[in-house]
Order: C-alpha cells, then sequence, then structure tokens
C-alpha cells in the first residue's frame, strides 16, 4: 500500500512536470478561464443582480472557479487519458509491474494540483480585482464544492477519454462537449437567461451549472443547494460505472 | 520445475472465436540464448508473444515463463520480464534519462541508470525530450525501459521493423549488449537477417505452425535442402569433348558448372574423380556453399500453407 502510494506521488510529480513543461498546454489551461474572468469580470464590475444587493460578480467569480474545475480535471484529464491511449503509453505501463491503481492515482493527483493552482489563482484574482470572496465561515463549503465537483468531472473526464478516437481530436471533442453547455448555464454571465423553458430545464440536468451554484452559495446567499449537490453526485455515479466499464489500456 | 527452459511452449493453440491461429505450437528458450521466431506477417508470431507475456490466456496448451505461469501471474512475471511492444508510445514531455529513471522505480532491483544508458547507447541524449528522439533512438529508448528492472528475460516484438540499416545496425547492436549482459531474449522478426545475425537458435513459424527449429544450420540443413557445388566450366567440357560425370546431376551454365547435392563429400570425390580422368585438373573455380537459412525461408514461405 505504502509502495503504490509512493509510486502514485512520483508519477503525479512527473505529470505536472510535463504539463509545465509543455507550455502552451499549461498556459491554456491557465489562460482561459483568468482572461474570461478579467474581461467579464471587468464588465460586470460596480453592478448588481437585478433587484438585489448582490454584486454581479460575487456570483460571477465562483461560477468562473468551477468553469476552471472543469477545464483541469475534465477537459485536461480527459484528452490527457485519450492521448495516453492512442500513443501506446497506457500499453506499456502494462508491461511493468507498476499497479494500475498506482498509475490511475497519480494521474488523478496531478489533476488535483491543477485544479488547486487554477482555483487559486482565480479566486485571488477574484478577491483582489473586483472584491468577491466567499462568505465568513463558508470556506468549509467552498472546499467541499470544489473537491465534489473535482471528484465528478476527473470521472467523466476519464469517461470521456474511452470516447475520444484519436489524439487529434482529444482536445476538441472534451471543450466542445461542455463549453455550450456551460454558456447556456450562464458560467460566463449571472443573468443568462430568455431560454426557451424545456432548454433550460435541460441545462439543470447537467452537473456544470449545479457545480457552480455549489460554489455560488459560499459566496452569496442562495437557497441550500440539495439539488445540485444531488446531481453532481448523480453524475460521478454514472461517470465511474461508464469509465470503469469502458476503460480500455490499450486503443482499438 | 521447469529446468533450464527460461521459456516453454508446449502444445499451445489460440483460437479467436472460430478461427485457429495457433495450431499446436512446441519450442524451449534456454537461460542465457537468443531466440527468434522467424516468420511471415500474419503468422502468429505477436499472439504467442502476447501469450507468453500475460496479455492473452491461451485456448489450449501450456506455456511457462521463467517457471510461471504468464496469465495467472503477470504482476511477478512483469518484475523479471522486459517487453518491447511493437509500436508503444512514450509521455509526450518526458525526457530520456528522466523517463528511464521512473521506470527504474516501478521495479524491486532496478540496473543503474547510467548503465541502462550506456547499454542502449543513448547517453549523449540523455536530457533531450522523447519526442525529439529519431526512430532508432525511440526503439533503443524501448530497450532501455524493458532493462529497468533488470529482467532475466526480455521480448522483442520486431524490433527494427521500419528502420534505415544505420538503425538497425545500432538496434542490432543493443540487442547483442543484452547477450553479454547474460540475459535471455526471445525475439520475433520477419527479416531473415536479423534472425541469422543474432539468434542463437530460430524456430519459423508459418501460418500457426512451427516448421522447423533450430541452430541456423541445422533449420537450413533439416529443410533438406542441397549443398550447392559449382566450378569454372572447363574449355573441354564446354566445347563438348568431355562426358558429363556419371551419377552427378551436372549442370553446365556457361562459364559456370553447378551441382546440388544432400552429400557433399561423395558428390566432391566424384567430382574431382572425374575431373582427374578427363585430365581436368583440380577444377577452376571450385566453391562448396552450405545450405544457407535464406534458401530455406524462402522455400518455406513461398509454398502455400
Amino acid at each position: 500500500m505504502t509502495r503504490t502510494i509512493r509510486l502514485a506521488a512520483r508519477q503525479a510529480l512527473l505529470e505536472q512536470r510535463s504539463f509545465w513543461r509543455s507550455a502552451e498546454y499549461a498556459l491554456f489551461t491557465f489562460a482561459f478561464p483568468l482572461m474570461i474572468l478579467l474581461l467579464i469580470g471587468a464588465a460586470n464590475a460596480g453592478s448588481h443582480l437585478a433587484g438585489t444587493d448582490i454584486k454581479r460578480t460575487t456570483v460571477f467569480v465562483p461560477g468562473i472557479l468551477a468553469f476552471g474545475v472543469i477545464v483541469a480535471a475534465y477537459v485536461n484529464l480527459g484528452s490527457k487519458v485519450a492521448v495516453l491511449r492512442h500513443d501506446g503509453v497506457l500499453k506499456r505501463i502494462r508491461t511493468t509491474p507498476l499497479p494500475s491503481g498506482a498509475y490511475i492515482g497519480g494521474l488523478l493527483v496531478s489533476t488535483i494540483a491543477t485544479v488547486i493552482f487554477i482555483t487559486a489563482a482565480t479566486g485571488m484574482i477574484g478577491w483582489l480585482a473586483f472584491g468577491a470572496a466567499p462568505r465568513p465561515g463558508e470556506l468549509p463549503a467552498l472546499a467541499a464544492g470544489l473537491v465534489l465537483g473535482t471528484v465528478c468531472f476527473a470521472t467523466l473526464g476519464l469517461a470521456i477519454s474511452s470516447v475520444i478516437t484519436s489524439a487529434e481530436s482529444a482536445g476538441p471533442v472534451a471543450y466542445a462537449s461542455f463549453l455550450p453547455i456551460a454558456i447556456i448555464s450562464g458560467v460566463f454571465d449571472p443573468t443568462f437567461s430568455g431560454l426557451p423553458d424545456w432548454l433550460s430545464r435541460l441545462v439543470d440536468m447537467f452537473p456544470v451549472k449545479a457545480l457552480a451554484e455549489v460554489l455560488q452559495n459560499a459566496y452569496a446567499v442562495r437557497p441550500f443547494p440539495a439539488w445540485d449537490l444531488a446531481n453532481l453526485g448523480l453524475w460521478t455515479a454514472a461517470g465511474a460505472v461508464f469509465a470503469v466499464w469502458r476503460f480500455r489500456w490499450h486503443a482499438t | 520445475m521447469t529446468g533450464d527452459a527460461a521459456v516453454r511452449v508446449a502444445g499451445l493453440r489460440m483460437s479467436f472465436g472460430a478461427t485457429e491461429v495457433l495450431h499446436g505450437i512446441d519450442f524451449d528458450v534456454r537461460y542465457g540464448e537468443v531466440f527468434c521466431l522467424l516468420g511471415p506477417n500474419g503468422a502468429g508470431k505477436t499472439t504467442t508473444l502476447e501469450i507468453l507475456e500475460g496479455f492473452r490466456a491461451q485456448t489450449d496448451g501450456h506455456v511457462s515463463v521463467l517457471g510461471m505461469n504468464p496469465a495467472a501471474q503477470p504482476a511477478r512475471l512483469r518484475e523479471r520480464a522486459g517487453m518491447v511492444l511493437q509500436e508503444c508510445g512514450f509521455p509526450r514531455q518526458s525526457r530520456v534519462a528522466e523517463l528511464i529513471d521512473l521506470w527504474r522505480s516501478y521495479y524491486p532491483n532496478p540496473r543503474p541508470l547510467g548503465d541502462l544508458l550506456e547499454v542502449v547507447e543513448l547517453t549523449e541524449v540523455r536530457n533531450t525530450q522523447v519526442r525529439k528522439l529519431s526512430g532508432g533512438q525511440r526503439r533503443r529508448l524501448d530497450f532501455a525501459l524493458a532493462l529497468a528492472g533488470d529482467p532475466d528475460l526480455v521480448f522483442l516484438d520486431e524490433p527494427t521493423t521500419g528502420f534505415d540499416p544505420e538503425a538497425r545496425r545500432r538496434c542490432w547492436a543493443a540487442i547483442e549488449n543484452l547477450r553479454r549482459l547474460g540475459k535471455t531474449v526471445l525475439l520475433t522478426t520477419h527479416y531473415l537477417d536479423e534472425a541469422e545475425q543474432l539468434a542463437d537458435r530460430i524456430a519459423i513459424l508459418r501460418a500457426g505452425r512451427i516448421e522447423l527449429a533450430g541452430t541456423t544450420h541445422e533449420v537450413a540443413a533439416r529443410a533438406g535442402l542441397a549443398t550447392r557445388i559449382s566450378f569454372t566450366t572447363p574449355s573441354a567440357l564446354r566445347r563438348g569433348q568431355v562426358p558429363l560425370p556419371d551419377g552427378i546431376d551436372l549442370s553446365v551454365r556457361g562459364p559456370e558448372s553447378v551441382c546440388h547435392t544432400g552429400n557433399a563429400a561423395m558428390t566432391l570425390r566424384m567430382l574431382l574423380d572425374w575431373a582427374r580422368q578427363h585430365s581436368l585438373g583440380d577444377l577452376a573455380g571450385l566453391a562448396v556453399t552450405a545450405p544457407r537459412l535464406e534458401d530455406t525461408y524462402l522455400q518455406l514461405t513461398r509454398d502455400p500453407a
């Protein structure tokens, strides 16, 4: 067991080193959410949600926190595993005595590290630039939401990796499968509305809005997000079942 | 117990659905030898290797690798057997030494890093990113990773397919280094010269059957191929002033006369007697060529299965 943990830690370290070594990859992962944070945040600064004294940025910043979690856990991990499988790296791992748990564990730990970095960057900028901070005493709730979101979207990332069939399409498929949902979920615009009723109900089914609302609850008083937590739990379970069922060490 | 064989294969059969691709093959690989499974594409070489590596369970028959049943104990086997598969990639951003070092951490008794770099001649590119390596260098990195745990046995699946002559030569040198380290090597190839160059013993696999096995000379001899005897056609023979020798299937092909025989010594004696009788001297340009593996292989693989 300790050997597995040690090996996983070592694997995670190499993954992180590789991640930062690939400048364009790291930059894109970080630049995209942070750019949106600054641009749209600036446009929203100073105004309030209609009929309330809640600043728009107070809801917008945690939305971007959710976005960062999804990019790091779902897009990055999903496309990474798809590429590793396509390149035959997973197959090569199988020729060694490394326990599969240590390998997958290493990938997950590295993903968690990326989530922590991107969350810290988004949170700090949101606080310094727009004065958006979690409600007093809500930091544990925020952390719990981040953990749940990371687990949920990392599971979904592993699941989507089995659907991606080529290294070239890995990034695009991962992005295309959540970006439209993120937009109509109002992650980039807290006042986004005017959707047909059926569409907004459909979007509510996905975990993107759920995670955003859970994190928003730590920033601004909202109804307790019971439904959102259940939603994330269900998606995690479904993602885990699919990921385990379809996981392959070699490209087909 | 397995006795002195590193790999023992007996009556191995493998079917995919209703199609049987291995029809009961037998061979042994001794400790410390380089054994080559030679055969054309689709003969079943990779399938055989995958069974020995524990990636597939056979349909029938017995296999033992380093005394283990590979399908039942894959993790234990992998601590002592290195594997080079066909077309396996590397993590994209990793560097040579860093990757080898990571691989070393997977094993209980790894070989020293510097030693590994030396065996595969990658010391000078140790800090290079893997994606910048040439095809030959990548293959040698494959070897280094397979050797990281200091295995007793190394599987190499078609190690030089698609390489230019220089890359092949360096790859062969690396395999010779494995032999020098006392490793048992089981390699597959469809290149005859590779088998001839590297292998202590070979088995020719064709359409799921072992056609022949043994040292290269044994294989050629067992194929029933004849020794070739040739000499410069004496002018008297060419002009028809001398009768052809009795009991020898000699053909006069212009400047060269050639015969094939299963008993080289006797045929040679008869030829020289005949030459003395007809005052042809010692037969200028006399050459005796033992049957070559190439002839055997070509004959085997050209025949319909």
